[in-house]
């Protein structure tokens, strides 16, 4: 039963046109990014090496498609949790204001498993908005731009990584960005469980994000023992892969930590909607 | 008194002749350079520079006279900016510098002479070039480039086969990396929650060692070649 209303709620969230949006807008975006890239990239590139070029000189294919999909990467997956939660956060507030709820709820079916099944959804919309994002920025990036080693600038400076090297970071720094935007998934239908319209869970999920956010950012230290919980801190973890050593240990850290906000998002999401009151 | 006109005019002429003029031997250096019209060579590069992170890379270098350079890679690899080929360019072009020597230091079991040269139009961006200079080989030993935007750059030389023409089969470039500053917009990691332990001593000197095989000299590069994009 659980998979049979999984694939309903799959399916109806193939019904709603808003579920396009964020495919439509990912398109555009990428597609925007790469245009403007192939146009003006190399603008970018010296804003990234300037104070190195005046000492050094950077030879190669340095504008190639593994450093466009990291452009896109690092510009879109701020952005891309509204395009989830936009989606994910009326699987449940949705029902009960259209007042479908009740009807849903005569099924054969328990609660946990409605909501275990839309999870599963939004999980599955989640995967397929990652996969066109990777799709786009890998594939159709180094189609155009060709490909060569990667140039990244994080915190400790430039790290040059050989085009051979990269392809396997790519996959794993996707795999925790889903992650990532799966807390934002279950974080929107866990708020959308104690609401009864459907922009309220959408707005709350993206004033929490907004509210972790600059908590993280900002630089006071009554704030660092709550940093490394909030799980904004660890949406940027694929950023890892593309250091040199690869962070195992804080990738795996982040990675439990992503998971622990899932679980307690689930099981609250849970607890709340086998409580609510549907009668009234 | 003739014997003694004799002995001061041979004492005389032994100091001139031990006293070598700067220009001379600058000038034997620049004939042994201008041998070369062009050249290719296979280069490996490992760059060990504080604050960038790179595997070593091998890389095709061309040159041409005067100053044509272009560097063909794989991979993206990174050399001095100053250093190679516009330093040999420089000096080729002798009215462009006045030079004065600064005495004689030992590089290993090598007598080097120590010229320093200073171009003569203001409009260049090198401020001073000091090389120490074999006049037995008539090769650059060791150089050191001041420039009004690089700072201070030191060249080490090594020689094997191709000394002949002056072309060293080794360079080691010891770079300033004061300058170096990461764009904070970019380099800030948002996310980062740990802070650093900032180093005082941290290295300030960064290195690029170039090793050169596979010579091919003369072999009559077009300058058409260096205007292609790899």
């Amino acid at each position: 039963m659980l998979r049979k209303n999984t694939i309903n709620e799959f399916v109806k969230i193939l019904a709603k046109p808003r579920s396009y949006i964020g495919i439509a807008a990912l398109t555009l975006l990428v597609s925007i990014i790469l245009f403007a890239m192939k146009a003006d990239g190399k603008m970018y590139i010296s804003f990234v090496t300037a104070s190195f070029e005046q000492t050094l000189s950077f030879n190669g294919h340095i504008l190639n498609g593994n450093l466009i999909a990291f452009i896109v990467l690092q510009m879109l997956i701020v952005h891309i949790p509204l395009l989830v939660a936009l989606v994910t956060g009326d699987l449940l507030s949705g029902e009960a204001a259209m007042g479908t709820l009740r009807m849903l709820l005569t099924k054969p079916i328990t609660r946990t498993q409605v909501v275990l099944s839309k999870m599963i959804a939004a999980a599955t919309y989640t995967f397929i908005l990652v996969l066109w994002m990777g799709f786009l920025a890998v594939f159709v990036g180094r189609w155009v731009f060709g490909t060569g080693d990667l140039i990244v600038l994080n915190s400790d400076g430039l790290v040059i990584l050989p085009d051979a090297d990269i392809l396997w970071r790519y996959g794993l720094a996707f795999f925790v960005a889903y992650l990532a935007l799966l807390t934002i998934a279950t974080l929107s239908i866990c708020l959308s469980a104690f609401a009864d319209n459907s922009i309220g869970p959408i707005v709350s999920t993206m004033a929490i994000i907004i509210l972790f956010t600059i908590i993280g950012s900002l630089d006071v230290s009554v704030f660092d023992h709550i940093k490394p919980y909030l799980f904004t801190t660890h949406m940027a973890s694929w950023r890892s892969f593309f250091n040199d050593p690869v962070p195992w240990s804080a990738i795996w850290e982040s990675i439990w930590i992503l998971i622990v906000h899932n679980i307690l998002f689930i099981g609250l999401a849970i607890f709340q909607f086998n409580r609510k009151d549907i009668t009234s | 008194m003739k014997l003694r006109s004799i002995f001061f005019f041979i004492t005389l002429s032994a100091f001139v002749l031990n006293a070598q003029d700067p220009n001379l031997v600058l000038k034997e250096v620049r004939l042994k350079l201008e041998k070369v019209a062009d050249y290719s060579a296979q280069v490996h590069i490992h760059a060990n520079i504080p604050m960038i992170k790179i595997d070593d890379v091998n890389a095709k270098v061309y040159y041409k006279q005067p100053n044509l350079f272009k560097v063909e890679s794989k991979g993206i690899a990174i050399l001095p900016k100053q250093g190679m080929g516009d330093l040999t360019s420089f000096l080729t072009n002798e009215k462009g510098y006045t030079c004065a020597l600064n005495g004689t230091k030992m590089i290993g079991s090598v007598k080097t002479q120590v010229i320093s040269v200073l171009p003569l139009t203001e409009s260049t961006d090198l401020i001073l070039v000091k090389l120490w200079i074999d006049p037995i080989k008539d090769v650059i030993m060791k150089a050191q480039v001041t420039s009004k935007t690089n700072g201070t750059l030191d060249i080490d030389y090594f020689y094997t086969d191709q000394v002949k023409y002056g072309l060293p089969s080794k360079l080691v470039f010891t770079i300033d990396v004061k300058k170096f500053k990461l764009p904070k917009s970019v380099a800030a990691d948002l996310h980062q929650t740990k802070k650093k332990p900032t180093n005082t001593k941290e290295a300030q000197d960064g290195k690029i060692t170039l090793e050169f095989s596979n010579y091919q000299v003369n072999k009559g590069l077009s300058t058409q070649f260096f205007k292609q994009k790899q």
